[in-house]
C-alpha cells in the first residue's frame, strides 16, 4: 500500500533519493540514557516521507538525544520497524484554544498581550493533540477580541512541561479576527446596562472599525509624540512587516475585509487563518500575496466557521495558483476532522500527495518561523515523527505511534519488543 | 414504464426553483424505457463480495436483478442492451444502511409509545439525505424512527430513488424501533418500566379482547360495522397466539385479527415474530434491558441492537443473546478517568469482531452519509479489508433478512451496483455511477451539488439574473 502511495509523489524515483547521513556500519542499537525517558532510537520503515521533497524507501531514521542525527536508505537493524514515517504534524491554526481566559477582554484591542502567560502546560489536551500526530501547534488568543494579542508556537510534548522545554517561538505574529466572533454575545446598550458584554463592537462593521481605529491611532502616534496607547509598538511591528498579521477570516465577506485592511494600511505580511470561502476571491488572494491557513475540510463543505463553505478542491486550486497555504485540523474531539486526516481530504479534492504532506508539516513550520527545528525529517531537526500503519493520509491507514523530541509519546510497538 | 425525466410542463416547474432541479436532475439520467430493458455493466474489477473479485468482468442486469456475472470473455451479453462502465471502473455492491433515522420530516415523536405511526408519513423523498445516499453509493436504507422514544412507529425499507414514497419503497411496514436509552425527560428506570409496561398492556388488552369475544362472539364484527368498515379476508379470521414470549394468551383465535387496535397490532406483530425489532442502546447498562424485554416478549430472534460506542462493554451480554448489532457514532470510544484525567481509547469493532458478534456500520456519525468512508477508517483502525467490506454490505443485509436480495453482486441479487473510479476504499476514489435495480440513477458528472462541493463551482450561475 505504501508503494502505491509513493507513485503519486512528485520526487520518488530511486535515482533522485537523497541520502542524508550514512547507514550505521554496525547493527548496534541506540544506547539507553541513564535517566528520564529514552530519547535515542533507530527506527526503520518501508517508506520515510521527509517533507523535503523526497521519499526514502526501506530507510531508517537515527535519533540521538531528541534530535535527528541521520536519515538514509538501507536495511539495517533498528529498535523497531514501521510501515511509514512522516514528520510530526504542525498545526498552524489555533488547534488548541485555552478557553476564555486566553484573551484579555478588558479591551477589544489588545495586540500586545501574549497568550504565553495563560498557557496550562499540564492540561491533558496536549496528549490528545499528540496522539493525533500533532507535535507542534500554535496557540492563539481566543477570537473574542478584534486584535487579540500574541500567539505562541509550542511543542505538544517532550521534555518537561515547562516554557523552556516546550515553547518554540513567541513573536510569531499578531492575532486578529474579522467576522462575527469578536462581536458575538456583546449586547447593545439597550440590553443589559452593565457587564463585560456591553463592550463594543456588536456588529461586523464594528469589528472592522475597531481594527481601523487601532491602526489609524498607531499611524497618528508615529507622527504625534504626545499621542500613544498601550500596544502601539506591536502595531508598528505589524505595519513594518516585522510581525505577520494572522487574521481570522472565513466567509467571503470577511476575506474581502481582511484583504481590504491589508491594502489600506499597507500591511506587508498577512496570513489569513480559517480561510474557507477562498475560491470566489481567488484572484484577489493571488494578487495580494497573503498566505492561507485553510479551514478544516468537512464532508458536506460546511466548515462551521461563520457558516463559511469550503469546496474540496480548494487546497488543490491554491496549489495550482501558487498560493502558500497550510491545512488545519478541526476539533481534536472529532477524529474525522483532525489534522491527520486533512491531507487525505485535500487529496480527495485533487491535491498532490507531496503538497498535502507539506501543507501539514514544512509549510506551516515555515509560516510560524520554526522550520529550522521542526517540519521535516532532516539531520539536526527535532526528532518529531509520526508512525503510520500504511501509506500516510490514506483513510485505510492510521497513526500507530508518535515521537516527540525523541520521546515515544505513543508507542508503535504494541509490546512486540521492548 | 414511468419516467422521472423532467419533461414539458414538469420541467418548467423544476426550473422555477433551482434547488428542485438540483434535487432531481442528476438522478434520472437514463430512466427512459429501453428497447431491451437489460443493462450491461462493464468493469475492470467486479467486487462480488468480500471474498470474490473478477478482473475484467461484466455484469448483466435483467428485470432489475443480476442475471449473469463473470469474466467478459465468458459472459454472453444481449447485443441490444444498454452498456455502462468501462475498464477504469470498479463495480461494488450497493451499500446497505442497516438503520437510519434520517430523510424524515423529523425522526422522533413526542408520544412515548407510538407503534401506530408509520415512517411512510414522515419520509421526504426529496430530502437531501437520499441524494447523499446515492452520492456515496448507498442503495438500500432501513428507515426507522429515532432513538428518542420508548416505542417508535413502523419503519420502511427504501431505495434512494423516486419522488414518491411508493417509488422508493422496497418493503413497507418493516420493523419497529424501541429504545432502552431514556427518552428525553425520562430516567433509565422509567424508560425500562415504560418499555415493559407496553407489553404488559398488550397482554392485558388481548386477554380483555378474548374475554369479550367469549361473551359475545359477534362483537368485533358488529363494532367494525358500526365504525363503517367490514372485516374481510385475513382480518375477519382469528389466529391462535403463537410466540416465544414468556406469556401467552389463550383463545386469541376467537378474535378476528382486524379487531385488534392499531396501537396494539404492531406490538403483536413484534411478539409473534412477524416484524424485526431495532432497539437503541445508549450505553452498556441499556443492553441488558433491551435484551430482557426482547426475550420476555418473544422477539429476541428478530432483534438487532442499535448501539452507541460505549456499548462495547456489554459485548458478553450481546454474545450470549446472539443478536446482531449496528454500530453508530465514532469508531473509537474514548473514556477519561475522572480522577487522573487519563484517556483510554477503544476501537469498538475490534471487540465485536473478537467476540464473534455480527456488526454493521452506520452512516450516523461525523462523516454524515458515507459508509465507504466508515469501512475505510475501520481498516485503518485494524479490521481486515474483508471484515470492513462485510460490515457495510452483507452483514447489514443479513441483519435485515435481505441477504438473498442485496449486499453482494451474486447472480439473482437485485441489480444494485456502485461504479467507483478506482479502488472502492481508496482516499481519492469517487462514486461515479449508481445503478439501482438495473436503473442508472446517478452519474457524478451530472451532479450539480457535487460540482459545488468538489469543484467549488456554482452550477446555477447561468440560471441567475442580476438582482
Amino acid at each position: 500500500m505504501a508503494l502505491g502511495f509513493l507513485s503519486t509523489f512528485a520526487a520518488t524515483s530511486a535515482a533522485t533519493l537523497v541520502l542524508v547521513g550514512n547507514a550505521p556500519t554496525t547493527g548496534a542499537l541506540s544506547t539507553q540514557q541513564d535517566d528520564g525517558p529514552r530519547t535515542s532510537w533507530t527506527v526503520t520503515a518501508d517508506a520515510i516521507y521527509t517533507a523535503t521533497g523526497t521519499v526514502i524507501e526501506n530507510g531508517f531514521v537515527r535519533v540521538s538525544d531528541g534530535e535527528i542525527t541521520a536519515v538514509g536508505r538501507g536495511k539495517i537493524k533498528g529498535d523497531f520497524h514501521v510501515a511509514a514515517i512522516t514528520p510530526g504534524l504542525v498545526e498552524a491554526s489555533s488547534g488548541v484554544t485555552i478557553g476564555p481566559e486566553s484573551v484579555e477582554q478588558d479591551s477589544e484591542s489588545t495586540p500586545h498581550i501574549s497568550v504565553e502567560e495563560g498557557l496550562d502546560l499540564f492540561s491533558t489536551r496536549w496528549a490528545r493533540e499528540l496522539s493525533g500526530g500533532v507535535t507542534t501547534t500554535m496557540v492563539s488568543p481566543l477570537d473574542r477580541n478584534v486584535l487579540g494579542g500574541l500567539p505562541v508556537v509550542l511543542k505538544t510534548g517532550g521534555g518537561e512541561p515547562t516554557m523552556d522545554d516546550r515553547v518554540l517561538r513567541t513573536g510569531v505574529g499578531v492575532r486578529a479576527c474579522m467576522g462575527s466572533e469578536p462581536s458575538s454575545g456583546n449586547s447593545p446598550v439597550f440590553g443589559r446596562a452593565f457587564g463585560i458584554f456591553n463592550r463594543r463592537p456588536t456588529t461586523r462593521m464594528g469589528v472592522e472599525w475597531v481594527f481601523r481605529r487601532t491602526f489609524y491611532d498607531a499611524l497618528r502616534a508615529r507622527k504625534d509624540a504626545d499621542f500613544t496607547f498601550e500596544g502601539v509598538e506591536t502595531v508598528y511591528q505589524v505595519l513594518d512587516g516585522e510581525l505577520p498579521l494572522i487574521v481570522r477570516a472565513s466567509p467571503r465577506l470577511d476575506i474581502i475585509t481582511a484583504l481590504g485592511l491589508k491594502q489600506e494600511f499597507s500591511i506587508p505580511n498577512v496570513v489569513i487563518d480559517g480561510a474557507a470561502e477562498v475560491l470566489p476571491e481567488e484572484e484577489a488572494i493571488v494578487a495580494s500575496g497573503v498566505s492561507l491557513i485553510l479551514a478544516p475540510l468537512t464532508f458536506d463543505g460546511n466548515t462551521g466557521a461563520d457558516r463559511a463553505y469550503m469546496a474540496w478542491n480548494t487546497p488543490a486550486r491554491m496549489a495550482e495558483r501558487g498560493v502558500t497555504f497550510a491545512l488545519s485540523g478541526g476539533s481534536s474531539r472529532n477524529d474525522d476532522l483532525g489534522l491527520a486526516l486533512q491531507p487525505g481530504h485535500a487529496m480527495r479534492g485533487g491535491l498532490a500527495a507531496d503538497a498535502a504532506l507539506a501543507a501539514v508539516t514544512i509549510v506551516p513550520a515555515r509560516m510560524l518561523g520554526v522550520d529550522d527545528r521542526v517540519g521535516s525529517i532532516e539531520q539536526g531537526k527535532h526528532a518529531d515523527l509520526v508512525f503510520w500503519s500504511g501509506a500516510p493520509f490514506q483513510y485505510t491507514s492510521s497513526i500507530t505511534g508518535v515521537m516527540v523530541s525523541g520521546e515515544l509519546a505513543v508507542d508503535p510497538r504494541h509490546g512486540e519488543e521492548l | 414504464m414511468f419516467s422521472l425525466e423532467p419533461t414539458g410542463r414538469l420541467k418548467a416547474a423544476f426550473l422555477g426553483t433551482a434547488l428542485a432541479t438540483a434535487a432531481i436532475g442528476p438522478f434520472t439520467s437514463t430512466a427512459l424505457a429501453q428497447a431491451n430493458d437489460a443493462l450491461v455493466i462493464e468493469a475492470g474489477r467486479i467486487v462480488i463480495d468480500s471474498e470474490t473479485e473478477i478482473e475484467d468482468g461484466v455484469l448483466v442486469i435483467e428485470g432489475g436483478r443480476i442475471a449473469k456475472v463473470g469474466k467478459r470473455s465468458e459472459v454472453e451479453v444481449p447485443w441490444d442492451a444498454q452498456v455502462l462502465g468501462g475498464p477504469e471502473f470498479t463495480a461494488f455492491p450497493g451499500f446497505v444502511e442497516a438503520y437510519s433515522a434520517r430523510g424524515m420530516d423529523r425522526a422522533n415523536e413526542s408520544i412515548d409509545v407510538a407503534p401506530f405511526l408509520d415512517v411512510q408519513d414522515s419520509i421526504d423523498p426529496i430530502n437531501v439525505y437520499f441524494q447523499d445516499c446515492l452520492r456515496w453509493g448507498i442503495t438500500s436504507i432501513n428507515v426507522q424512527q429515532g432513538a428518542d422514544c420508548v416505542i417508535g412507529g413502523r419503519g420502511r425499507l427504501v431505495k434512494p430513488v423516486g419522488i414518491t414514497i411508493d417509488q422508493m419503497t422496497v418493503r413497507p411496514h418493516f420493523g419497529l424501533v424501541l429504545s432502552a436509552d431514556p427518552k428525553r425527560g425520562k430516567s433509565r428506570a422509567t424508560q425500562a418500566q415504560a418499555l415493559r409496561e407496553s407489553f404488559s398492556e398488550l397482554h392485558r388488552y388481548l386477554e380483555d379482547l378474548v374475554g369479550s369475544a367469549r361473551e359475545d362472539a359477534d362483537l368485533a364484527r358488529r363494532e367494525a360495522k358500526a365504525q363503517g368498515r367490514e372485516l374481510e379476508g385475513e382480518d375477519a379470521e382469528g389466529r391462535a397466539f403463537k410466540s416465544a414470549a414468556t406469556w401467552s394468551v389463550d383463545g386469541l383465535e376467537l378474535v378476528p385479527r382486524g379487531a385488534i387496535d392499531e396501537k396494539q397490532a404492531p406490538l403483536l406483530d413484534l411478539v409473534e415474530g412477524r416484524t424485526p425489532a431495532f432497539i437503541h442502546c445508549g450505553g452498556p447498562h441499556d443492553v441488558h434491558i433491551a435484551i430482557d424485554v426482547a426475550r420476555e416478549n418473544g422477539f429476541l430472534e428478530r432483534t438487532t441492537l442499535v448501539l452507541q460506542p460505549a456499548c462495547w462493554k456489554a459485548a458478553d451480554v450481546i454474545v450470549e443473546a446472539g443478536v446482531d448489532v449496528v454500530h453508530t457514532g465514532s469508531l473509537i470510544h474514548r473514556e477519561t478517568d475522572p480522577v487522573t484525567g487519563d484517556e483510554t481509547e477503544t476501537f469498538v469493532l475490534d471487540v465485536y469482531r473478537d467476540k464473534g458478534i455480527s456488526f454493521s456500520l452506520s452512516s450516523q456519525n461525523s462523516s454524515t452519509t458515507s459508509l465507504w468512508y466508515q469501512a475505510a477508517r475501520a481498516i485503518g483502525h485494524g479490521l481486515t479489508r474483508a471484515q470492513a467490506i462485510d460490515s457495510v454490505t452483507i452483514a447489514p443485509a443479513r441483519a435485515l433478512g435481505l441477504e438473498a436480495h442485496v449486499g453482494s453482486l451474486q447472480t439473482g441479487r437485485l441489480g444494485n451496483v456502485v461504479l467507483f473510479s478506482g479502488d472502492p476504499l481508496a482516499t481519492t476514489t469517487w462514486v461515479e455511477h449508481v445503478i439501482v435495480e438495473g436503473e442508472h440513477v446517478y452519474d457524478r458528472s451530472k451532479d450539480p451539488r457535487n460540482r459545488i462541493l468538489i469543484e467549488g463551482e456554482d452550477p446555477f450561475d447561468n440560471l441567475r439574473t442580476d438582482g
